[in-house]
């Protein structure tokens, strides 16, 4: 297995994310390197979701930087920074449920079968095509799902819809893979296997992030952890530092006793 | 690369469609003109629809490529059908510009934004009577030219010889809708359609996408207009304003859009009930009455549209058909 | 000066009947999340029962402008049951139903009326002189009613049970129905004022602007202006709105032309919706 390299490939600096009066992510800073796998965790509402948005481009940040690569890309095109490489999950079955399986990861690959306007009205992008329907299916066999290329997304379990959520993002070809939360809703057995393939997708050379509640698998899983709490930075550190730090028990038992006032770090 | 059963029903539509002018009266000939022109009207509405935006300045932008067509034949002399090009050109354009604004909105809010902007337009058509009349709009149209072959003359002001011109020119055009829906752009409209925040996670741009959709939609838009202002030879806002629009939306949710026949079953189905029927029956006054009875029936009771009943008797044919085959083989 | 001045006393009147229209379709909205594209028809039908009521049969004026009221306020009833019930769970099916219930009351008023202006004689020739601008009585009955009616309201939704199932099926219907809000009884309670305020407008206005059958169309794209500037399923915003927009277009078409105020009125309305797509006075961006 490969470590993780020096070189930051995916930071951020003193983001802050506003809506209204309500400040979701205050002045956070995490750096994630290449060759990672990366875990953003923390209590409910600590602002996770928001932070993804923001790196992913959904959002723009009321100040601070996102810095891929080196460059500053606060504030760019979901669509901008998936050419650059840098490609989200979403939770639950966020997925073109009318389509089919194939299909799917075949909008995936919408980056890499590029074609004029002309060529797509004269099928002269039939090369292009059959080559992004090979390497999709290819993406199907990764993830177990060849059997199901035909069908519907919307007849998929649940727990193939989550693995055809990641197969449509990875088929983007990305450098920096965004998952939000991948083992939400799955069962043991399930997210043993979503482990291992993200695993596999970092031995392939991508650098993952994920924000995920189940914390024995960011534990087993994550190079680096970042704690965030009330919008902030907490801890970052290994997996058994951040494990027994104080400030994240406290944060966590602080939630779990359901105390919103609870002060902390 | 079609299978031949596809070839073979598509031979045989145009074969009934090249026979069908010569069984019709003047007038009926007249009418199968404007449906021909209605057909890739609303085919060309259904492309946008694709991408789950409906707008309700589709009628508009035909009036748009039949105006700027009108206008580039009478003042600066362009040929007619070099016009008509430009006209869905110019449609295309003047969509490509809206959608700056348009396409920050989505779904509710663009609806009302494209009646906004349509109706700027016509407005923009009655005020300013140079160049584009007013509210009277444009009279004396050149009409399309002559053909003349030597042993033949075609003259276009016969509906006949225009049927068979907007025939070839919209089938023409819906093969292009086909090909593009066909197309990896068809499955990226479907896919911003579904679900556009995961398309753009992949790096599809959807504004790019809605605008591409909006702009093609307006060009064939912009070329019915075309064939519409040189075969009828008269054009004004009244002409593209909303009623115009609600008979579109009407074809479109009759007929349904998940097909390219859907559509186009609904624009023929109705326009045969409208003008054998009723005008037959002298019911013209309540004719706006019964396309908005159908309209609201068809949305509470078929809101799959007309395209959705054949599936759905042959699979209760099907399931019949079964039945008592399953039941003679207990019996025995 | 004097100019001025009396475009604002016909900006006030136009703002009163205006804001009566925008609040109906704004209560329609914020409970049913549909917008009624027939609520121009519900104008003019209101119109209508004064043209068929006080100038054809003889009854009182005021009191043809409440039975306009009423009668609309079934209509409205109607359409809630038979349309926006059953398509609940699809707001663009709604809308264009409500398309076909317009071409359908506008045929039954062209039947019953004929296509051309029906006349009403103004109840009442007298005028008033407000610091030098002309105030006919009929315009002041139209603000009063309005003023009058929008205070009802304004009491009816802060003093009762009503307003707070208003509110809450605004927001979010799930969350409503748990607290025992019956959805259908606060739509039926929404459509029918929201339709009844259509009417009375139509039926108060009506011997001031010769109704047609097919006046609806511009009171509908006034209605869409006014909502979307005021942000969609804001009350406040839609009286707020109407104001503003009143003075815009008396102003433009008094000192240009009522094309142009038109013109204008739809390009402020796409400026809002692009800049500010919740509208000036509408909810703030959520998490």
């Amino acid at each position: 297995m490969s470590g993780p390299g020096e070189r930051p490939i995916l930071e951020a600096r003193g983001l802050i994310r506003r809506f209204g009066g309500l400040v979701a992510v205050d002045n956070f800073s995490f750096a994630v390197r290449e060759g990672a796998i990366h875990g953003l965790i923390g209590p409910n509402g600590a602002g996770k979701t928001t932070t993804f948005n923001v790196i992913s481009g959904f959002y723009a940040p009321n100040a601070g930087q996102v810095l891929y690569r080196g460059r500053n890309v606060s504030g760019r095109k979901t669509s901008a920074l998936a050419a650059m490489g840098l490609v989200r999950t979403f939770q639950g079955s966020t997925l073109f449920q009318e389509l089919s399986v194939l299909d799917n990861v075949r909008v995936g690959r919408h980056l890499t079968a590029r074609a004029g306007f002309l060529a797509r009205l004269l099928g002269a992008d039939r090369p292009s095509e059959r080559a992004a329907d090979a390497k999709a299916r290819e993406t199907l066999a990764f993830f177990g799902l060849e059997e199901l290329a035909g069908e519907p997304a919307s007849n998929l379990s649940h727990g193939h819809q989550r693995m055809l959520g990641m197969a449509v993002a990875l088929s983007a070809e990305p450098r920096v893979l965004l998952l939000d939360e991948p083992f939400t809703g799955m069962n043991p057995q399930e997210t043993r296997r979503m482990m291992s393939l993200v695993r596999r997708i970092r031995d392939g050379g991508v650098t993952v992030m994920l924000v995920e509640h189940d914390m024995q698998a960011v534990m087993n899983l994550c190079d680096t952890i970042t704690v965030m709490n009330f919008g902030a930075l907490l801890v970052e550190g290994a997996p058994e530092e951040v494990q027994n730090d104080p400030a994240v028990i406290e944060a966590y038992l602080g939630a779990a006793a359901d105390d919103g006032a609870g002060h902390a770090a | 690369m079609w299978r031949i059963a596809t070839r073979l029903r598509l031979l045989i539509l145009f074969a009934a469609l090249a026979v069908l002018p010569y069984l019709l009266s003047y007038s009926q000939q007249e009418i199968a003109v404007l449906l021909v022109i209605n057909v890739l009207l609303v085919c060309s509405y259904r492309l946008l629809t694709l991408t789950g935006e409906w707008s309700l300045g589709h009628v508009v932008m035909m009036g748009v490529g039949a105006y700027a067509s009108a206008l580039l034949t009478k003042r600066l002399g362009v040929p007619v059908p070099v016009s008509m090009l430009a006209g869905g050109l110019a449609a295309a354009a003047v969509a490509a510009i809206l959608s700056v604004p348009l396409f920050r909105m989505k779904g509710f809010y663009f609806l009302i934004g494209s009646f906004a902007a349509g109706e700027i337009i016509r407005l923009i058509w009655k005020r300013f009577t140079d160049p584009f009349g007013g509210p009277k709009g444009l009279k004396r149209i050149d009409a399309f030219p002559n053909i003349d072959f030597g042993f033949l003359e075609i003259d276009f002001y016969e509906p006949v010889n225009y049927y068979f011109l907007a025939l070839i020119v919209v089938s023409a055009s819906l093969y292009v809708l086909h090909r593009i829906e066909r197309s990896r752009i068809g499955l990226t409209f479907h896919a911003i359609h579904w679900q556009d925040r995961l398309a753009e996670s992949v790096g599809v741009d959807n504004f790019r996408y809605r605008t591409l959709a909006f702009v093609i939609a307006s060009f064939f838009a912009g070329i019915a207009g075309g064939l519409y202002g040189h075969y009828v030879g008269a054009v004004n806002p009244t002409r593209f304003g909303v009623d115009q629009m609600v008979y579109v939306l009407v074809w479109a949710i009759v007929g349904g859009t998940a097909t390219l026949h859907g559509p186009i079953l609904g624009v023929v189905v109705l326009t045969v009930i409208n003008e054998i029927v009723l005008r037959g029956l002298g019911l013209d006054t309540v004719r706006p009455l019964i396309y908005g009875a159908i309209l609201i029936l068809s949305v509470l009771y078929l809101p799959d549209g007309l395209e959705s009943l054949g599936p759905r008797l042959r699979a209760r044919l099907r399931r019949r058909g079964r039945d008592p085959a399953a039941a003679g083989g207990r019996a025995a | 000066m004097d100019l001025l001045w009396q475009t604002a006393v016909n900006a006030m009147y136009a703002a009163s009947y205006m804001s009566l229209i925008a609040v109906g379709l704004v209560m329609i909205f914020g409970v049913m999340g549909v917008i009624n594209f027939a609520h121009g028809e519900l104008y003019m039908l209101g119109a209508y029962c004064v043209v068929f009521l006080y100038a054809q049969e003889n009854f009182p004026f005021l009191l043809a402008a409440a039975a306009g009221l009423v009668f609309v306020g079934l209509v409205g009833l109607f359409m809630e049951r038979a349309m926006f019930r059953p398509l609940r769970d699809n707001p663009l099916s709604g809308l264009i139903a409500s398309i076909g219930f317009l071409l359908i009351l506008q045929t039954l008023v062209v039947l019953g009326f004929g296509r051309r202006m029906g006349h009403v004689p103004p109840p009442t020739q007298e005028k008033l002189e407000v610091f030098g601008a002309v105030l006919t009585h009929q315009r002041l009955l139209v603000i009063v009613a309005a003023i009058l009616l929008l205070a009802a309201l304004w009491a009816f939704l802060k003093r009762t049970r009503f307003g707070w199932a208003l509110r809450a099926c605004a927001q979010d219907a799930e969350a409503a129905a748990l607290q025992g809000i019956s959805m259908t009884q606060t739509a039926r309670i929404a459509m029918f004022i929201g339709a009844g305020l259509a009417g009375i407008a139509g039926a108060l206005t009506a011997p001031l602007v010769s109704p047609t059958p097919y006046i609806g169309h511009s009171v509908i794209v006034t209605a869409f202006i006014i909502i979307i500037v005021g942000g969609i399923g804001s009350l406040e915003g839609a009286v707020i709105a109407a104001v503003l927009y009143a003075f815009v277009h008396t102003f433009v078409t008094t000192f240009f032309d009522g094309v142009i105020a038109n013109i204008v009125g739809l390009a402020l309305m796409l400026a809002v919706l692009v800049v500010r797509p919740t509208g000036l006075f509408g909810a703030k961006e959520r998490a």
